[in-house]
């Protein structure tokens, strides 16, 4: 008996990691194949590898936040490869070292608006009826205010620390964050393997938990890439209008906010944080467009 | 001696995809006389609705190109002939029928406009009496009038259907090409459907183009009957020479494969193995793999399409005496 | 269909309630004084407490929600804190910039992107098809306000061609307008593109070819009614894109309009503005998500009898309950 005991989990954990690994195995052959999406690993990588490891080569204290008088405003030259700052600082340093930031609250946020968007819509999705009810009306209520407005609003009452930024980003994208995952939930409950599953008697919680968000999350990963990427362009709005990472900090929006009172002599202020900017969303933007082909084959063409 | 209408000769239609060219029809001859009705009958995938395309001119370009042959109706060659030429064509002489009534009909318009659109693009008349008449072609296929102005989801699939045929032969065309019209109804509605086809057909004596895999609509419908396979007609003859002596395998495969009610056999025989992949097509005679005659020669050689008998043709070894087998058994 | 509008302008209600509550709590918890934004900072205490009792600031917040929305009803949206002006006059200056701003961005997303995503589909696979499915991934990537810094570089800096600063004259309104739109352009025209080569492989498509209908007629008759389905969602959804971004396109170009207001409102803590501008906004939005509705159900009669129809089920389900 013991023996059958210690064999029959081991052989399904088998079978379901093989199951596993055959999916994801396929999503990946079928993303690598996919050219634009590996042109977009690739700056993503580049991205997030010279961004991270900026703390390496850069000091903050010296490199990105101290005022260098005699040279401002200086032109891309040797030494500094995209210019100074109003302030003399080091454009490239200071991208660097922003993108760091708004990468970092960019994920977060995402990450944060997940865990709430899945709970909501899971719930919501699943237990539908006064439950649904509840939670879908109160998010039209947030629905109602563009999430940009509506993120203004929450950090100018708080103060605009890096957490509370993060937390104005997620409530701001939660509402459709829970949208798509009720949508996915409803069609998975929909299906028989689930009504099979809860003729075994398993708990809701287990349902939800291990059945129907693994299979409703698939899909959504190329969503969640996405966001990131509006979150990111959402962040460099709010520093733009002075409500988002406070100065000296580096943010890319925040940079574009400053070198914008010296368009008239320069562009190299306002053009590089822009591009850095730009190339981050294209990369994250191929990525989860590789992703949905790869993940959801039912949204092929 | 009736008049021909359609005289299609050597049509061959090539697709480009990714996995190499699919030569989806090869030189396919047939000919349709004024009033008569000819079956394409064959499996899926056989080139039936290709051929049908390529007649109405409407073959998917890229990927589709008809590569060579003729399509003569009366005495012009529609592939000589420009694109303006056909498209005025289309509809008025040559009109078509399609397989699915459910998505034939464009959701976003009501029946009685989709109607009529045909008769104002075709013939002189203004909006109002062109509705008029797309409300009498609606009686004509049994639809009550003042269902005119709904829209095709507020219709079921039988009469959909018949709003197809309508829109088909809304400009008396001379020519119908009616493309498996039955296989997506119900078995009912299928009858129905069938029974208003043949009671238009003799009304309005039209030519007819049966496309179908289902010997039974053939037997009642059609004066002639080719048989395709793998993109070429490997036997073709009036319905009596089909149904009385089928001569090619494949067409005495197609005849064991279904229920006779009349004879009593224990197992029906299906025809083994499947329709070749259109992109790697066997050599010499296509069916060979399937065949049961099958010997050496029809591994490299292809036979050659001859009349054996007036009118009826096939294409096969065993009738061309090449073969130690000299006979083919009837519906086997 | 006018009971289903009604339904709906019924349905508004609560949500601009919620709204309200929601804006009104976080106000009113977070920190700074009210009275201190009118009087100054040198104010004296006696002063401060008169002040914040003429506010009726000391009142439970429910009291003081209450009191708010009794005058919101009555169309008395307040004195602003910081301006000391009527809101509702100073909402009639400030809207019609911000009304033009995103209405005339979701108009020009329309114009461009439609006609582009159908010539895309037209010419797949071309070389202007490849090229444009680079430009629109670039496009939707770039922030409005980075291509406005670009723009007033060349059109007003460079050039001189066009004013950086305010709204007044059409001239001043053509980069605010294609800044906040450009992403639109690249999103709706994709959209656009890949609808209709959805639909092109679509059966009735090939029946109105069938019928001998020119090309053209059959690009724009058949296939577009059917593409602009998913369409008109996008573009519906993009209201709240547009009035939200209008903030930032307002900073930037120094548009007067209700973003600008609603920021400055944000800094001073002037209540009776912010909420104004939050509610009218809301209904505003919620408008706009009704008109879209309407039109996708004038495109397409599905949607149409589908509302019709619940309506009859709903009057069966009443009249069975009655009985």
């Amino acid at each position: 008996m013991a023996q059958i005991n210690t064999t029959l989990p081991t052989a399904k954990q088998r079978q379901k990691h093989l199951k596993k690994r055959s999916l994801w195995a396929d999503a990946w052959l079928r993303l690598r194949k996919n050219k634009s999406a590996v042109v977009g690993m690739i700056m993503l990588a580049t991205i997030l590898l010279v961004v991270y490891t900026s703390p390496l080569y850069l000091d903050y204290d010296n490199d990105v936040v101290k005022p260098n008088l005699s040279q401002t405003l200086k032109f891309p030259a040797e030494g500094k490869l995209l210019g100074a700052d109003e302030l003399g600082r080091d454009v490239l340093a200071r991208i660097l070292w922003g993108g760091r930031i708004s990468i970092t609250i960019g994920i977060m946020a995402m990450l944060l608006s997940s865990i709430i968007g899945c709970t909501l819509g899971a719930l919501s999705g699943y237990y539908g009826g006064k439950t649904d009810g509840i939670i879908m009306r109160s998010l039209d209520v947030f629905m109602a205010i563009p999430s940009l407005l509506l993120m203004i609003t929450l950090v100018s009452v708080m103060k605009p620390t890096l957490t509370n930024l993060i937390i104005a980003l997620a409530v701001g994208s939660v509402p459709s964050v829970s949208r798509m995952v009720r949508a996915q939930v409803l069609y998975i409950k929909g299906q028989e393997f689930i009504e099979a599953i809860r003729a075994q008697g398993a708990s809701d919680f287990r349902i939800i938990v291990m059945h129907i968000l693994p299979n409703a999350i698939s899909p959504l990963i190329s969503q969640f890439v996405m966001e990131i990427a509006g979150l990111i362009l959402a962040i460099s709005g709010l520093s733009f209008i002075g409500l988002g990472v406070q100065p000296p900090d580096p943010e890319w929006g925040a940079m574009l906010s400053s070198g914008r009172e010296h368009i008239r002599d320069v562009w190299h202020v306002t053009a590089f944080p822009g591009l850095a900017l730009v190339l981050t969303v294209v990369s994250l933007t191929l990525v989860g467009d590789g992703l949905r082909d790869a993940l959801d084959p039912r949204m092929k063409r | 001696m009736q008049k021909t209408l359609l005289d299609v000769k050597d049509l061959t239609i090539k697709f480009r995809t990714d996995d190499g060219v699919v030569e989806a029809v090869n030189k396919v001859s047939l000919s349709v006389q004024e009033g008569e009705t000819l079956g394409i009958v064959g499996e899926t995938g056989a080139g039936k609705t290709t051929t049908a395309l390529g007649i109405m001119g409407l073959v998917d370009s890229p990927p589709g190109k008809i590569e060579g042959g003729s399509i003569l109706l009366d005495d012009t060659d529609l592939l000589k002939l420009g694109e303006e030429a056909v498209r005025k064509l289309r509809g008025k002489e040559i009109s078509m029928i399609f397989q699915d009534p459910m998505t034939s009909l464009n959701p976003v318009f009501t029946v009685v406009e989709q109607i009529a659109e045909v008769i104002v693009n075709h013939q002189q008349l203004g909006e109002k009496e062109a509705e008029q008449k797309a409300i009498e072609m609606l009686e004509l296929v049994r639809i009550p009038a003042e269902r005119a102005y709904e829209y095709p989801h507020q219709f079921s699939g039988g009469m959909k259907q018949r709003v197809v045929i309508a829109i088909a032969l809304a400009c008396n065309p001379r020519l119908l090409i009616a493309d498996e019209p039955t296989t997506a109804l119900d078995v009912t509605i299928q009858a129905q459907v069938l029974e208003l086809m043949k009671d238009l057909k003799t009304k309005s004596k039209t030519s007819m183009i049966m496309i179908t895999h289902d010997l039974g609509v053939v037997s009642e419908i059609c004066d002639k009957v080719a048989i395709m396979y793998a993109g070429e007609i490997v036997e073709s003859g009036s319905l009596e020479d089909i149904f009385e002596n089928p001569l090619h395998p494949y067409t005495n495969g197609l005849f064991g494969s279904i229920p006779d009610i009349d004879k009593e056999v224990e197992f029906l025989s299906p025809i083994e193995g499947l329709v070749p992949d259109p992109s790697d097509l066997p050599s010499g005679c296509k069916f060979h793999p399937r065949c049961k005659y099958a010997q050496h020669l029809c591994r490299v050689e292809d036979p050659s399409f001859r009349e054996y008998s007036p009118g009826h043709f096939t294409k096969c070894f065993v009738h061309e005496g090449k073969l130690s087998v000299k006979e083919v058994k009837k519906y086997e | 269909m006018s009971r289903y509008i009604l339904k709906r302008l019924l349905q508004m209600i609560p949500i601009v309630i919620g709204v309200s509550v929601i804006v009104f709590l976080l106000l009113s918890l977070s920190p700074g004084d009210p009275a201190k934004m009118i009087l100054g900072l040198n104010a004296k205490e006696e002063e401060l407490a008169l002040m914040r009792e003429q506010l009726g600031l000391n009142d439970p917040i429910p009291l003081q929600y209450f009191h708010y929305m009794k005058n919101v009803l009555i169309g008395d949206f307040g004195t602003s804190y910081s301006t000391k002006q009527s809101v509702i006059e100073m909402i009639a200056v400030r809207l019609p910039p911000t009304l033009i701003l995103s209405f005339g961005s979701l108009l020009t997303i329309l114009i461009v992107a439609i006609p582009l995503g159908i010539a895309l589909a037209v010419k797949q696979n071309s070389p202007f098809d490849n090229i444009m499915r680079v430009v629109s991934l670039f496009f939707a990537a770039m922030p409005g306000f980075w291509i406005g810094i670009l723009m007033i570089i060349l059109f007003s800096v460079k050039l001189g061609w066009l004013p950086a600063n305010g709204f007044d004259k059409p001239s001043a309104m053509i980069m605010p307008i294609i800044c906040s739109s450009i992403a639109g352009w690249a999103v709706n025209s994709r959209i656009t593109r890949a609808s209709m080569l959805d639909v092109i492989r679509q059966d009735y498509i090939r029946t109105a070819r069938a019928k001998g209908l020119k090309e053209s007629v059959v690009i724009r008759k058949h296939a577009l009614k059917n593409a602009l389905l998913p369409t008109i969602t996008s573009v519906g959804m993009a209201v709240g894109g547009c009035f939200g971004g209008s903030v930032i396109m307002e900073m930037l170009f120094g548009i007067n309009g209700m973003g600008k207001m609603m920021i400055d409102a944000l800094r001073q803590k002037d209540i009776p503005t912010i909420m104004a501008g939050v509610i009218i906004t809301a209904v505003i939005i919620a408008v706009a998500n009704l008109l879209t509705d309407l039109a996708y159900s004038y495109v397409d009669p599905r949607i149409r009898s589908m509302y019709a129809r619940r309506r009859t089920i709903r009057k069966e389900v009443a009249g069975n309950g009655s009985n």
